[in-house]
């Protein structure tokens, strides 16, 4: 099997998005779900303020998602833009 | 050495990732929900048949996530045809026993969680076991998706059709399982999280069960988004390169 430089690079380039789009979708998975835990413990306690600890819930998750998006960002770019 | 001996080799190693690394997670969250049956049976010896069906029936839906991963690890080992095929297609293997293998262990676990405090809300309040029992099953199913991601993947890379042996096709089928199996394992423990907090709920006031479930539900979609992004991104090597 003859690799020549190109093909490496290429290579380089889609296993590392896998990486990058496999380990980064770990954090935000188990983060968000630990916020939405929360969220339905508050809801069953009081379901009156479902409203506000849903929007709440959100922003925390909106954060928590922005390293996923870094991820899928990255791996797009390297599937994309790395050519060679 | 022969192509096909390449292959074989390939297939085995590829058998062993899927059922080792798959059946963590269903050890880890079977193992929870015993443990919390066993705590509420403590508490509550008089109820312990309904604590003890309804840690089953969650416990049978934490297992199949690493069914799927047998299956794969299976077919590998019995159903593939090495001969003829070529060392691209070796790779694919590979990459099928990581989506699955790694793709297993966030819905073993996540399904834990709420397959625990269902046992739990059983053995405080019996007369509800069916209300917690639903919502037990509704979010373990959520919790469960992520493996039925990497599931399709595997078997995508299975049986696609992968010729000669290149560099470039190696390192996409690699990263495809890759990033759909590491993908796969937050948002299955995260769904399953919110899963157990919103049995608790049901379990400790199960009036409000409407509210709860609609809030789980909008969590665990948007816990589940970065496993979508990981499928995204691994049927964009599969299919684009």
């Amino acid at each position: 099997m003859e690799i020549t430089g190109t093909e490496l690079i290429r290579a380089a380039a889609l296993l590392g998005a896998g990486i990058a789009m496999g380990f980064g979708a770990i954090g935000p998975g188990v983060g968000e779900g630990y916020a939405a835990g929360r969220a339905c413990e508050g809801v069953a306690r009081s379901p009156e303020h479902s409203g506000l600890l849903t929007r709440t819930m959100l922003v925390g998750q909106a954060v928590s998602e922005s390293t996923g998006i870094y991820s899928l960002v990255i791996a797009l770019l390297l599937i994309f833009f790395v050519k060679s | 050495m022969e192509t096909a001996e390449v292959v074989s080799a390939l297939m085995y190693l590829g058998a062993g990732i899927a059922m080792g690394f798959g059946a963590i997670g269903a050890g880890v969250g079977e193992g929870y929900a015993a443990h919390q049956a066993c705590g509420g049976t403590a508490r509550q010896p008089a109820v312990a048949s309904s604590i003890q069906r309804t840690m089953l029936i969650g416990q049978a839906m934490a297992e199949s996530a690493s069914i799927f991963a047998l299956i794969v690890a299976i077919m590998l080992i019995f159903m593939v045809d090495a001969s003829g095929a070529t060392v691209n297609q070796g790779v694919a293997f590979v990459g099928a026993g990581i989506a699955i293998g790694f793709g297993a262990i966030g819905g073993g676990i996540g399904c834990g969680f709420p397959a625990g405090s269902a046992c739990q809300g059983v053995a405080r309040r019996p007369e509800g076991q069916n209300e917690i029992t639903t919502m037990m099953l509704i979010s373990q199913g959520v919790s469960q998706t992520p493996s039925v991601f990497s599931f399709v993947i595997a078997l995508i890379l299975m049986y696609g059709a992968y010729e000669g042996s290149d560099m470039v096709t190696m390192a996409a089928v690699l990263g495809a399982g890759i990033s759909v199996g590491m993908g796969a394992i937050g948002c299955g423990i995260g769904s399953g999280y919110a899963g157990g907090d919103a049995c608790k709920g049901v379990g400790r006031w199960p009036a409000n069960r409407g509210a709860i479930l609609r809030t789980m539900l909008v969590g665990q979609a948007v816990s589940q988004s970065t496993s979508i992004y990981a499928l995204l991104v691994a049927i964009l090597m599969v299919f684009l390169t």
